[in-house]
């Protein structure tokens, strides 16, 4: 019993500096783990060119007509669908993950908050998902797309607003993941919708009016119209329109204004999802279970 | 200082959907802990006993505010662990029991940088602290290796190096020697003993099955016995409180029927052994500590008809008697 050992300095763990330190914790973590297994991570970069080989040739088979989208629509919804994949898996595969590992108790021992420690597995996932990205446009650009017509800044919004749009439904399911502990049913739900009401494969136009109106309330219809815009494709058609739409585009402002709104409403409210499972984990003393 | 006050905790009988739907949302919920109030002072060393099923766990994770309590609370240096469990974590370090808590992809270093990194730490001071923790739990030539390659012992050192890497003020420790070899367990006792607490001022609340190392590094002991905590104090006034029977050996140069009925006579005592030795007589003599005057009263019996006393021990308790007598004292653990 003697001297006074003092407390870790206080005002600087608050800081925005702080967090980002720790989220770059967090991707230097993640990173170092993906890669690490060195197989499944070139797998998945075959992955996408066997995928995108797959559907060019597809596309041979049976040329655009009517509302049936060419290989330049295909290419670019796989490519930028795959950020909604990303957002929806993983924050909960890191929260699952470190829940199995044995992890999450000292990670939640730390002084970190539990937004920086929902949201940062985002960051290396939405890295790996932009470098996969560049590699379905250049693929597809050596197979004959044309993205010289490209509007970058809206492009860049759109994927944007994309994360920020997708990322709190992924947080959402991290937050059933500390729950019942297991795999989040949003994962299949919003997986198996944007595959078929999302405008992935197929133009939205080709549903009934019923799940049209359906499509409309999933951002990934948005985010792909705006995205696809921005390319300067031409809605329901393999062509290109002089150049890319700007943000100004009346069309184009309606698809990012809803993702916007969309935003500001799920962002905070998939956090206070995810602090409720924490508490509720935190009661019934189940934090460390899976 | 850390003051627990009137703590309460209870868990549901059972998790999941299937029970949410039988029990309409409200499962019914076990208490595990009923009212547990103790105060650590400043660098005090605090023993955590108990058999299994005790609450030892419960308590640590609430200290760690891994866990929310029912009822009461707990204060570390005034703070409210519960309204400010952000502020709290700044002054703690956790050694879990958890030997899978790192990353087995990463090396041990990698692992002790993202966790240094969490707990606010970077650049030089992170690489020097890791440095440092590395070298007191002997691990500095396995910093490279990855933590899949470690074997238990080392996973535990780990454990207790990322505990000790921020510097905190308090340590939580949760079996800090299960599995390490007896070299090491050594070294680390004597680091939390002379190192953690005696030199840097530290708190650290110990919880360990291992009761002579717990009787050897303590202040204090707090013996939890379903849920409550049983018996609170330094061992030594534990041993003098708890003991069973006090043990007495008394080496007399012979002895005879009637010393050994005097003896026997002696209020409290219940047993009485003698066994020659060489140059006399062992007389082994167990007396229930009742009544105060019961060890004069032996001296007296024994030292009667110019019987020569070579020697008059007191055997301390062993800490197996001790907590037995309390962790089983009103029935055994559940």
């Amino acid at each position: 019993m003697s001297s006074i050992a003092p407390a870790l300095p206080l005002p600087s763990q608050n800081s925005f500096r702080a967090t980002l330190a720790k989220a770059g914790a967090i991707y230097r973590r993640d990173r170092r783990i993906a890669t690490s297994y060195d197989m499944a991570f070139i797998i998945q970069w075959l992955q996408i060119v066997v995928q995108v080989l797959g559907f060019y040739y597809m596309s041979k088979l049976v040329p655009p007509h009517g509302h049936f989208p060419g290989f330049s629509y295909w290419v670019i919804n796989l490519g930028f669908s795959r950020f909604q994949m990303t957002a929806l898996q993983s924050f909960q595969t890191a929260i699952r993950g470190d829940q199995m590992l044995g992890t999450l108790e000292c990670l939640l021992v730390t002084p970190t908050s539990l937004a920086t420690v929902v949201m940062s597995p985002g960051l290396w996932g939405f890295t790996l998902t932009a470098m996969q990205v560049v590699l379905y446009m250049a693929l597809g650009m050596l197979l004959g797309v044309d993205f010289s017509h490209t509007n970058f800044l809206t492009l860049f919004v759109f994927v944007v607003l994309t994360i920020a749009c997708m990322s709190p439904l992924g947080v959402m399911a991290a937050s059933t993941i500390m729950t019942f502990k297991q795999n989040a049913p949003t994962q299949f739900v919003a997986g198996s919708a944007a595959q078929l009401l999302g405008g992935v494969l197929f133009p939205v136009a080709l549903l009934p009016v019923p799940l049209q109106w359906l499509s409309w309330c999933l951002p990934i219809t948005h985010s792909l119209t705006g995205i696809r815009a921005a390319i300067g494709l031409l809605p329901g058609s393999n062509k290109l329109a002089a150049h890319g739409a700007a943000l100004t585009d009346p069309a184009v402002a309606a698809d990012a204004i809803w993702l916007v709104c969309a935003s500001a409403v799920l962002l905070p409210l998939s956090l206070f999802i995810f602090n409720r499972a924490v508490n509720r984990a935190r009661r019934d003393g189940t934090l460390g279970h899976y | 200082m850390i003051v627990v006050d009137n703590l309460r905790k209870s868990f549901p009988i059972s998790y999941g959907i299937i029970p949410n739907i039988k029990y309409r949302g409200r499962i019914p919920r076990r208490e595990i802990l009923h009212g547990i109030s103790f105060t650590v002072g400043r660098g005090e060393l605090f023993g955590l006993l108990g058999p299994n099923g005790a609450g030892k766990t419960t308590l640590l994770k609430l200290l760690c505010t891994l866990t929310s309590p029912d009822a009461g609370t707990i204060t570390v240096d005034g703070i409210d662990a519960n309204k400010h469990p952000i502020a709290v974590k700044r002054r703690i370090g956790l050694c879990s029991s958890e030997e899978r808590s790192f990353y087995f992809r990463l090396s041990a270093r990698e692992n002790l940088e993202f966790f240094g990194s969490l707990a606010g730490l970077s650049g030089d001071y992170l690489r020097k602290r890791i440095k440092h923790v590395a070298e007191v739990v002997d691990l500095t030539d396995a910093l490279e290796t990855k933590f899949s390659g470690f074997s238990s012992g080392m996973r535990q050192r780990l454990t207790m190096a990322r505990a000790m890497l921020s510097d905190a003020p308090i340590l939580y420790l949760d079996e800090p020697t299960r599995a390490v070899d007896p070299v090491h367990a050594e070294q680390i006792r004597t680091l939390i003993r002379e190192e953690l607490v005696d030199r840097q001022g530290k708190t650290v609340i110990l919880a360990t099955n291992l009761l002579d190392e717990a009787w050897a590094l303590c202040d204090r002991l707090a013996i939890m016995r379903r849920g409550t905590i049983a018996a609170l104090g330094p061992p030594k006034e534990l041993d003098a409180s708890y003991a069973r029977l006090l043990k007495y050996q008394i080496t007399v140069d012979k002895t005879d029927d009637a010393l050994l009925q005097r003896v026997r006579a002696v209020p409290g005592v219940t047993t009485v052994v003698a066994v020659d030795v060489p140059g006399g007589v062992n007389v082994e003599v167990e007396i229930e500590p009742t009544n105060e005057r019961s060890v004069t009263e032996l001296m007296r019996a024994v030292s009667d008809n110019g019987v020569v006393v070579r020697s008059f021990t007191f055997d301390e308790p062993r800490p197996m008697e001790v907590f037995t007598d309390i962790t089983q004292a009103g029935g055994g653990d559940e």
